[in-house]
């Protein structure tokens, strides 16, 4: 809403710099968008971002009012005398939808000139309220919208038949509107008609057909009051926005229609000339808004605010407001809220209207004293945890949109189940993501032709599908690219699979994860013979490893690297971390080099040298691995170092003796494997 | 066996000693089987009884001045020894390591996690909610019936079968009463998404949402829950301001401003919340009150990063967002 500062101070007479009266607005709830000196001029234009509930300050006379109760000030009251007209009208108006249009005033003037020029004051001020200068009477009419808060229509008087409707339109029916653009409408659309068509889509734009031009002599002028709640969405469904939708969806005084009426064939009968006939109102009584009545309770008012607020100056503030005070019993008042006000409807309200008047920065700040209080870890903290640990394992945290391209989606052969949106702002952002492979890759990209050559990233967020219980899940994946050719004189070495493999035990053990088992990976993104799939309670909770070489190919990125993902929630084992006591007994180590004959895999190799060592194996490491081709044709050879520890005794060696025969003579039965020296 | 000539030849002894290997041998000398102290301790029984005590008495002596001397001379020359291992070892440390890429959290992540674990030292729950949310959840509930013009101020994704992306956190609200049951204090932060895109807005970006419900709980108690929280994050008493704005889940509700060099700032909504909303959600409005009050991460990390354009916080160039 944008007004000239000396408009608005015609209206409430009193001397305020620009600055405090910014600062009265704001305190008000009229954010000021921004002050504009104008060049030449001693004035100020202002522009207000109202929120959609103060329909009432869409015009000056509405910031007056704002101003006027702020500043112990009166408004000069509008005058609504008009010369009576003795003349009926040649139209007849009928209302059809009698809901959405209560009241409907109109007025006809006779034989105006309207190509005469109107004061430059006019011009002005609503060039500063950005509505554009059309003619004469049309500039009227939005004047006086600008000033009073009314939109009006005018329509060519010999353009227009007799009988006047105000109806919804015909499902399909069609209307060729001012702006030369052609609307099919609903039947929930509301017209403006005659005997043969639609003549404007009401509150929102006029008709081409029945529009004022320079040699219009007579025109019809409405001014009615329409429900809200007709003409909200309308102006965006058809993309259509207007000064009129604008009001008229935030809501407009119901009692304003005649007054305008009058302001407006005053100012056409002082510039344009002309005669004019009698202003007639249609108006359904039973469905115009009623006069609301809202009782205050004192105590609740001073409960909601944290202090007491004498009953005098409460007096003051509703006076000021315009609110009177019906009744007035112990500690509870009858306020009735005034026709402009449509935004008040509970007592609450009315402890906002006192919060606005006494100022919010003036109400103390008051300690809080409650008992609901929750002082637990939920999967936020669990999550963070996670997201911290990973950082600090050497990745960066990116984050990405929830929403893809489908082409990407496609390229990597995820198509099915996909939750597209079906309004998205551009085709890179038009379907939710099922995973969040697509982002790492695309933040990989741009950051190689920034030049990164090596990357550890990952991200934490949700992925969408349609199978997905609740359509949703977090998820929490990871990348690797190395493709550093020149690293660092101390780390040759490149990342590897068993680089990715170690993060990963690392951090299951970091969560005290219990009964978790490695199985090979069917993760479409990944190399089938070179990945691994976490499994916990049978179900696969995460997977890791080479990315798959179809991919490579189809990013066109030559180089291996390596990819992880993980259900979230899944990470979360609730395993309570517990400090247990060290044996006071000393442990025992041996050694056992092992030749296998074949291939074998380790894990087989593991299994059976952990069941075979008993409950007192404190540890088993790998120490040494060669392979087939380096011990000529005899298979590969895996050296063990196995300790043993018990809680409650010293092993004996001998003890150990029969543990390690056991294990060779398994290894032997099993593996075929001879025991090197 | 002259006592004066041992004692003499025993300190010349040590002074010519330089290696602990040296020492050893002293020791072997001195006081070892055959060591010419040992010989001494060996000859007292030959002695007559009389004059057994003194010469005791002096051969203690000479062990004692034995002791003294090792311990004296073990230490120089154990401390000698050091310094020359140490000089041995030596590497140029100034050779550079592999650091030239270091891990950590987004900008994003690191504000929230700044605004959680102040609220959830306080006592508030921190809740995740759905990102795709019902028009119910993110509006009726909420107090913005279909067509309301607030549903304007909410440029809508929707999806298939009447869902949508969720334009604020503010449903979170709906779902922790409805979870929870009052009184109630939590705190959600998370993703939310309008169809909107300029330097100062992206179509998907973070808000963290606090409600809290009790008896007895007035406009005061947010002003200085607010008021408290800003001072915190941005680590100095600020000059806050509170002023009227509209939502439609809150009434009275204030917009919150601090001021910043270049005037006011901006920064977050808050209210008291509508009896609408808690009568919806079968909460006793006369005996209830609340508050909610939500602000956008991406302007306090804007704030507290120093960052120009929003848009480069999900750019992802590693470089900028790792801060190196």
């Amino acid at each position: 809403m944008k007004f000239l500062k000396s408009h608005l101070l015609e209206k409430v007479p009193m001397k305020i710099d620009t600055s405090k009266l910014e600062s009265e607005l704001t305190r008000l709830g009229l954010e000021v968008d921004s002050i504009e000196k104008l060049k030449n001029k001693s004035d100020v234009l202002f522009d207000l971002d109202l929120t959609p509930n103060r329909g009432d300050c869409f015009s000056v006379l509405g910031i007056a009012r704002e101003l006027a109760a702020v500043s112990n000030k009166k408004i000069n009251k509008e005058s609504n005398g008009l010369i009576a007209s003795k003349l009926s009208p040649n139209s007849k108006v009928k209302i059809s939808a009698k809901a959405a249009c209560p009241r409907y005033c109109f007025i006809e003037i006779y034989n105006l000139d309207n190509t005469k020029k109107l004061p430059s004051f006019i011009k002005e001020r609503l060039e500063a309220g950005g509505i554009n200068s059309i003619n004469p009477v049309v500039d009227i009419l939005n004047y006086v919208m600008l000033d009073l808060g009314q939109p009006m229509h005018a329509f060519d008087l010999n353009k227009i038949g007799k009988q006047i409707n105000v109806r919804f339109a015909k499902s399909k029916e069609k209307i060729h509107l001012l702006d030369e653009s052609s609307k099919v409408l609903s039947d929930k659309c509301l017209v403006i008609s005659d005997e043969k068509e639609p003549l404007a889509f009401a509150g929102i734009m006029g008709g081409i057909k029945s529009s004022v031009s320079a040699t219009t002599d007579s025109v019809f002028i409405e001014s009615a009051f329409f429900a809200p709640n007709i003409i909200r969405g309308k102006a965006r469904n058809f993309n259509i926005q207007t000064d009129s939708s604008q009001r008229f969806e935030r809501g407009v005084d119901y009692n304003l229609q005649s007054l305008a009426l009058v302001k407006a064939t005053n100012l056409i009968k002082e510039y344009l000339s002309g005669t004019y006939s009698k202003i007639m109102t249609v108006e359904i009584k039973s469905n115009l808004p009623c006069q609301k009545l809202i009782d205050l309770d004192l105590n609740h008012l001073n409960k909601k605010l944290g202090f007491e607020i004498k009953l005098t100056k409460l007096k003051k503030y509703f006076e000021a407001l315009e609110f009177k005070i019906e009744s007035n019993k112990k500690n509870s008042l009858k306020i009735k809220i005034p026709s402009h006000r449509f935004d008040i409807e509970i007592e609450e309200d009315l402890v906002e209207e006192i919060a606005r008047l006494e100022g919010y920065d003036n109400i103390p700040s008051i300690d809080l004293k409650t008992s609901s209080s929750t002082f637990r870890s939920s999967n936020y903290t669990q999550t963070l945890n996670l997201k911290k640990y990973i950082a600090n394992q050497g990745f960066q945290e990116v984050i990405n949109y929830s929403f893809v391209n489908k082409k990407s989606l496609k390229e990597l052969d995820i198509s099915e189940e996909l939750i597209e949106l079906k309004n998205p702002l551009n085709e890179n952002l038009e379907v939710m993501r099922t995973s969040l492979f697509p982002g790492l890759l695309k933040t990989l990209k741009s950051n190689l032709n920034r030049g990164e050559n090596f990357m550890k990233i990952f991200e934490e967020g949700k992925v969408f599908k349609k199978t997905f219980s609740a359509r949703e899940q977090n998820m929490l994946s990871g990348l690797i690219f190395d493709q550093d050719k020149k690293k660092n004189w101390s780390s040759k070495k490149q990342f590897s699979f068993f680089d990715l493999k170690k993060f990963i035990v690392d951090l299951l053990n970091h969560l005290s994860a219990k009964e978790i088992v490695f199985q090979q990976s069917k993760n479409a993104f990944l190399h089938p013979n070179i990945s691994i799939d976490v499994i916990k309670n049978k179900q696969i909770i995460g997977s890791f490893g080479r990315i798959h070489p179809k991919i490579n190919k189809s990013i066109g990125l030559k180089k291996n690297f390596f990819y992880y993902e993980f259900l979230t929630d899944a990470l979360n084992f609730k395993n309570k971390y517990k400090i247990s006591e060290s044996s006071k007994y000393p442990s025992v180590q041996r050694d056992l080099s092992f030749v296998i004959p074949g291939e074998t895999q380790f894990d087989n190799l593991d299994k059976l040298a952990r069941k075979l060592a008993g409950p007192n194996l404190v540890n088993l490491k790998l120490f040494d691995l060669y392979e087939s081709s380096e011990i000529k044709n005899q298979g590969s050879s895996f050296a063990f170092n196995f300790t043993w520890q018990s809680k409650s005794k010293t092993l004996e060696d001998k003890d150990i003796d029969v543990l390690v025969n056991s294990i060779v003579k398994g290894f032997k039965e099993k593996f075929n494997a001879t025991l090197r020296s | 066996m002259d006592l004066a000539k041992l004692k003499a030849g025993l300190k010349k002894d040590f002074i010519s000693s330089s290696s602990s290997e040296d020492l050893q041998k002293l020791k072997v000398k001195y006081l070892g089987k055959k060591g010419k102290i040992t010989n001494l301790s060996k000859q007292l029984g030959k002695l007559d009884i009389k004059q057994r005590p003194k010469a005791g008495k002096k051969i203690n002596e000479l062990k004692l001045l034995f002791e003294e001397l090792n311990q004296s001379v073990s230490q120089k020359i154990e401390k000698k020894e050091l310094e020359t291992a140490i000089s041995k070892e030596q590497i140029d440390v100034s050779l550079p390591v592999d650091s030239n890429y270091i891990g950590g959290l987004h900008p994003i992540t690191r504000t929230i996690e700044k605004i959680c674990s102040y609220f959830s030292a306080k006592g508030y729950l921190i809740e995740d909610g759905p990102e795709i949310e019902s028009e119910y959840y993110n509006f009726d509930a909420l107090n913005i019936p279909q067509d309301h013009p607030a549903r304007d101020m909410h440029d809508t994704f929707y999806l298939d079968s009447g869902k949508l992306l969720r334009t604020h956190t503010s449903p979170v609200q709906i779902h922790a009463i409805e979870k929870h049951k009052v009184p109630l204090k939590i705190l959600c932060p998370g993703k939310v998404y309008r169809s909107d895109s300029d330097p100062t807005h992206t179509p998907m970006f973070h808000q963290v949402e606090g409600l809290l419900i009790d008896e007895n709980v007035n406009f005061g108690n947010l002003k200085k829950e607010l008021i408290d929280f800003l001072n915190y994050f941005f680590e100095k008493n600020l000059q806050v301001r509170f002023r009227p704005s509209y939502f439609p889940f809150t009434e009275p509700s204030a917009e919150v401003d601090i001021m910043d060099k270049k005037g006011w700032l901006e920064i977050m909504g808050c209210g008291m919340v509508h009896p609408n909303v808690l009568e919806m959600s079968g909460i006793d409005s006369k005996k209830y009150s609340g508050f909610a009050f939500g602000l956008g991460i991406e302007r306090m990390a804007k704030l507290d990063f120093s960052i120009n354009d929003m848009r480069v916080l999900f750019e992802n160039d590693l470089k900028a967002i790792s801060g190196k």
